[in-house]
């Protein structure tokens, strides 16, 4: 249809056009223009895009309909309401409850799982330690089974009769134990199972971490006669300061939002006792359609971590580690 | 005189000899209660890894009715184990089309996310975009905010759209997400690659872009097939969005078959229910032993800095 010829000629000719009006000849003279490259804006125009309609918009949104009367009886004409869900959340005894369960969920998980990584990596990342593969092999198991699973097992597993941890115990003349169902034990029951899917990682990350300390370090150091405790405190902390505050403060708030364990193995319960906020808002939401009391207790959780990791870089220079 | 001083010297030297000799033998019963507290360390999480495993594999063998008929004897294989529970699991129940519900949209959501993020991976790394560094700290706190919270304004929003309970209403969260997370995973390891293999291959005549992405890919792939194992992951073993997504029977994905059988609404037998388990986790699990050294080499937080 078109000539190939004309409008390659029509195109140059645009472009031309643009290139002598003296605005663009102007902006294109600008240091900030010459610093970047323009046009490779196109590479990540995807990622703008998605940060942009499934990031912002959608955490607006919810921001939006935390300030809103959205549930099922103003369905299809809820209106602005102000801070009646704030403050009607904050008059709650549940919040209080909420959050403590929340940081002691993660906080909890976050001191057993990320020293018991190092250590397991520290342990077999000694020169000749036979079987090392072996059991690094072993470790990839709860790792490489899908947590949504393996959570599931685990439900099962501690199930008060019949699952196979209380069969174990009789065996040995205890007890059983209501794993999941007693308040005093669904938090640990939660901590247990989430350190066994989470120190794997850890192990991982930190055995990459140690791997990359340059080998004549610890050389250098066992010629001066550095036990290894010394060499520990000495090399190995001192250079991988940056990257234990960065996997432990990511530990943390991935632990935070973790929502399969508490939602799979106990689903809040008994009471609200293993209820962390996460899983509060998206029960409050889809099972008894309060969006708007989800959203705040939402905006809540956004808040606290926002602050946390403030907070946290500031003390740890942890984002160091990424650039 | 000297003779004595030359033997007290004699005899200083040998106590020092000594002195060293018994150090060394110190060390070396220091190292070896080490090597055995190493090895009882290991061998303990192992048992601990492996366990859970091992149970769910064992039950799928043995014909077992609900958990509440389990008991420890199904802990070894016995004279009734068979694979009963797989062929129950597999003709009498709608496992395959969950199954192929799910590769589906796997499969295209991890395809159309990783390569996106392969491209601008590579392009944040090495093209000096416009406001780079704000665009990178975003990414990484909008990590902090968790998918399960993004489900309900991404409920209301396609619902607007009419793409509830249809694949493309879930392939287009999968694959963003997927985005998000590898992009920033290559970026950060293809900032540890030299620039010299561009440059040398811009030098025999390859155009820029076709330096970065005919070198760059093939060299950044333990972080493309780390990347590809973790985007797999969520869209496969996601409950949150599917679960609220997806409303018709004919379009559930495993995770939600899984998860309706754990709480009773679809009845099962539990065996049956355990050799689910393991045929769901069967292919993930063989795709992380193939890569396993990748797991390692692909976090390139690694890098000492």
């Amino acid at each position: 249809m078109f000539n190939d010829k004309n409008s390659e000629g029509a195109i140059n000719r645009i472009k031309d056009l643009i290139n002598s009006s003296p605005i663009v000849k102007k902006i294109k003279s600008t240091k900030i223009y010459k610093k970047y490259e323009w046009r490779s804006i196109i590479y990540i125009l995807p990622v703008i895009l998605v940060l942009a309609f499934l990031n912002f918009y959608p955490i607006l949104y919810t921001i939006y309909i935390s300030f809103t009367n959205f549930n099922t009886k103003f369905f299809y004409n809820f209106y602005f309401i102000g801070i009646t869900n704030y403050v009607y959340v904050l008059q709650t005894n549940a919040l209080y409850t909420i959050i403590e369960n929340t940081l002691v969920w993660s906080i909890g998980s976050t001191i057993v799982m990320v020293p018991a990584g190092f250590i397991l990596a520290l342990i077999m990342n000694q020169r000749g330690l036979r079987g090392k593969y072996l059991y690094r092999s072993m470790f990839l198991f709860p790792w490489a089974f899908p947590a949504f699973i393996t959570i599931l097992i685990w439900s099962n597993m501690l199930a008060f009769n019949g699952g196979v941890v209380n069969e174990i115990m009789n065996f040995f003349g205890l007890k059983s134990i209501a794993w999941l169902t007693s308040p005093k034990y669904a938090m640990i029951s939660l901590i247990l199972v989430n350190f066994w899917l989470s120190f794997p990682y850890y192990t991982f990350v930190y055995t990459s971490a140690v791997q990359s300390i340059p080998q004549e370090l610890y050389e250098a150091a066992e010629m001066d006669g550095y036990g290894s405790i010394r060499t520990l405190t000495s090399v190995t902390l001192p250079l991988l300061r940056r990257q234990v505050a960065f996997i432990t403060i990511f530990g943390f708030i991935f632990t935070w939002n973790n929502f399969y364990v508490p939602f799979l193995l106990t689903s809040g319960g008994p009471g609200i006792s293993t209820q962390i906020l996460i899983t509060y808002s998206y029960q409050e939401a889809f099972s008894f359609d309060n969006f708007s009391l989800a959203a705040a207790y939402s905006v809540f959780s956004m808040l606290i971590l926002l602050v946390f990791v403030v907070v946290a870089n500031h003390y740890s220079k942890m984002m160091q580690v990424v650039y | 005189m000297q003779s004595i001083e030359m033997n007290k010297n004699e005899l200083k030297m040998k106590n020092e000899d000594y002195d060293i000799f018994r150090k060394n033998n110190y060390y070396k019963r220091i190292k070896i209660v080490k090597r055995i507290v190493s090895h009882i360390v290991l061998i303990l999480f192992s048992i601990f890894s492996v366990f859970p495993i091992y149970y769910v594999f064992i039950t799928s063998l043995n014909p077992i009715g609900s958990l509440g008929d389990a008991t420890l004897r199904d802990l070894l294989p016995t004279a009734s184990s068979s694979l009963s529970n797989y062929y129950d699991i597999l003709f009498r129940h709608p496992f395959l089309l969950w199954l192929r519900n799910t590769l589906l949209l796997t499969a295209t959501s991890t395809l159309i996310g990783l390569v996106v993020a392969i491209i601008s991976g590579l392009a944040f790394s090495r093209f000096k975009i416009p406001a780079k560094h704000a665009l990178l700290y975003t990414l990484l706190i909008l990590t902090l905010f968790p998918f399960t919270m993004l489900v309900i304004p991404f409920y209301f929003m396609f619902a607007q759209l009419h793409l509830l309970n249809t694949f493309i209403g879930l392939i287009i969260p999968y694959s963003a997400f997927a985005l998000i997370y590898a992009t920033y995973l290559i970026k950060t390891y293809v900032d540890n690659i030299p620039k010299d293999y561009e440059e040398a291959a811009q030098m025999d005549g390859l155009s820029r872009r076709g330096a970065l992405f005919r070198i760059l890919v093939p060299m950044a792939k333990p972080v493309i097939i780390f990347s590809l194992i973790v985007a797999f992951m969520g869209p496969y073993t996601d409950y949150a969005l599917a679960g609220q997504f997806l409303t018709s029977s004919n379009k559930f994905t495993m995770a939600i078959g899984m998860y309706y059988i754990s709480q009773g609404t679809i009845t099962i037998n539990y065996g049956a229910y355990s050799a689910f388990a393991v045929l769901m986790g069967i292919p993930i699990f063989i795709v992380f032993f193939v890569f396993q050294k990748y797991l390692v080499s692909g976090f390139s937080l690694s890098t000492y800095k």
